[in-house]
């Protein structure tokens, strides 16, 4: 844990000096950086504590180094406006626990983190750290918000992304990004985590998207030629019946078009043509029946063709 | 008459379920009959029939989805496809390119399309059919024009 405040310490005053090569222009984007970065280290401290207490209770010991890495990509999400407001609720939760933990560590950091701002970001920052400082406490949800929000964020590349104009581009938030990391993949949540919050959206709900099979039979125009292609339907799209294993791993047309077999066979008693391609079902059948039946059900359907119309 | 009965049912339920997805199309089925269908259908946009809402009467035979339902417009419409007096559609879909895997939503969306992309050499109004025909797009705009505000706008009290 000693190693990891160290290191966290040490990398960041690194960024800020980048920012402020970058960015000597923009005054007021580097304050709000320099602002963000010390919340960050506040907050960064107390999770810390918190994940050591986990660890501590007998968690799983990658659970720190998760966290610890998902914090690398503050930078990022701590300029983004707060976008869960729903989340009001859990971030109550983070606090009520994380700040009894740790007062004092996260205050003695963030006068760390005010020193070496001031020394990179020349001068006209210190003025008006105190006043900064009275509404921090205010924002202080808004940030424990956007980084609860972080592993949702990486799922909605819109959000990771804003583009405001007033916040600079960063080359030392696209260093961070570039570090290869595992970790963006795990979460930072377990599913059964009781911090977990509630709008993030689960990676099964992804998942499972594709496969979602109410969309894929709605039956809108067209939408009927991709069932053919994509997979088994598992309702028949004629009477939206149920298939059964038969009707499944039946496939009468070379089209890929499934239906019931009892489908099937009015379809070959009236009208006679694949209702995916429209093209009669023919020989490709191989079923003799069907093919004595073919001129037939052709005929059958002129007849009612010109009864009808 | 049973299986079209389930899949009607069925229809009905899949549009109670997307009501909100489609907001173009509001089909109702009748209280009494589930063969007897209404919708109301907004014209497309950047059409003659735009700001329009019009009504279309669905007669569904006894062996849909084998054959496909009667559709006409209650709603007057001057359309080259459309019977001016009747209302009755000239459209391939409802009749020899009916597929059974069509649905009453799709058939809503087919007549919607064809709204929009009008096919002056099969027509069913000549007068309309007529005029896109000579080239006078002007004029046949103008009077689907007029026709919309008439019948399928609400009136301003």
């Amino acid at each position: 844990m000693g190693s990891d405040s160290t290191m966290n310490v040490a990398s960041a005053p690194a960024l800020l000096k980048d920012m402020g090569k970058k960015k000597r222009a923009n005054r007021s984007a580097k304050l709000k950086q320099c602002k963000l970065d010390a919340r960050r280290e506040q907050w960064l401290s107390q999770v810390k504590s918190k994940g050591g207490k986990e660890s501590s209770e007998g968690g799983s010991s990658p659970s720190s180094p998760l966290r610890l890495n998902s914090e690398r990509h503050e930078p990022l999400i701590s300029l983004e406006p707060r976008s869960r407001p729903e989340e009001a609720e859990d971030s109550s939760l983070h606090d009520s626990d994380s700040e009894s933990l740790t007062n004092s560590p996260s205050n003695d950091c963030r006068k760390e983190r005010h020193a070496s701002c001031g020394s990179s970001s020349s001068g006209s920052y210190s003025g008006s750290v105190s006043e900064e400082e009275e509404d921090s406490l205010d924002d202080w949800e808004a940030i424990a918000d956007a980084l609860n929000s972080e592993p949702a964020a990486r799922t909605e590349p819109p959000a990771v992304l804003p583009t405001p104009p007033k916040c600079p581009p960063k080359p030392t938030s696209m260093g961070v990004e570039g570090i290869p990391r595992p970790t963006s993949n795990c979460r930072a949540w377990r599913p059964d985590d009781a911090f977990r919050p509630q709008s993030l959206p689960n990676l099964s709900k992804q998942h499972s998207f594709p496969m979602n099979s109410e969309r894929q039979f709605s039956s809108r125009p067209g939408n009927w030629t991709r069932i053919g292609i994509m997979s088994t339907p598992s309702s028949c799209p004629i009477c939206y019946e149920d298939l059964d294993r038969t009707d499944t791993s039946f496939l009468p047309c070379l089209c890929g078009f499934r239906l019931c077999l009892f489908c099937h066979k009015k379809i070959l008693e009236a009208d006679g043509r694949c209702p995916g391609c429209r093209k009669p079902y023919g020989p490709v059948e191989g079923d003799v029946g069907v093919n004595v039946g073919a001129p037939l059900f052709r005929l059958s359907r002129s007849c009612s063709m010109s009864t009808r119309y | 008459m049973q299986a079209s009965r389930a899949r009607l049912f069925k229809e009905y339920k899949e549009v109670q379920r997307e009501k909100a997805v489609d907001s173009d199309i509001q089909l109702v089925c009748d209280d009494s009959n589930i063969f007897k269908w209404t919708a109301l259908i907004k014209g497309p946009s950047e059409t003659p029939y735009e700001g329009g809402v019009f009504q279309l009467a669905f007669s569904i035979p006894e062996q849909y989805p084998l054959l496909p339902p009667q559709v006409r417009f209650l709603t007057k419409i001057f359309h080259p496809n459309v019977h001016f007096k009747t209302g009755e559609i000239c459209l391939d879909i409802l009749k020899n390119a009916w597929s059974p895997a069509w649905t009453l939503q799709s058939v809503c969306r087919a007549i919607i399309a064809l709204m929009a992309h009008p096919e002056p050499d099969s027509p069913l109004n000549c007068d309309s059919g007529n005029l896109l025909r000579s080239g006078d797009l002007r004029g046949y705009q103008s009077m689907a024009r007029m026709y919309t505000r008439l019948a399928a706008m609400p009136k301003k009290g």
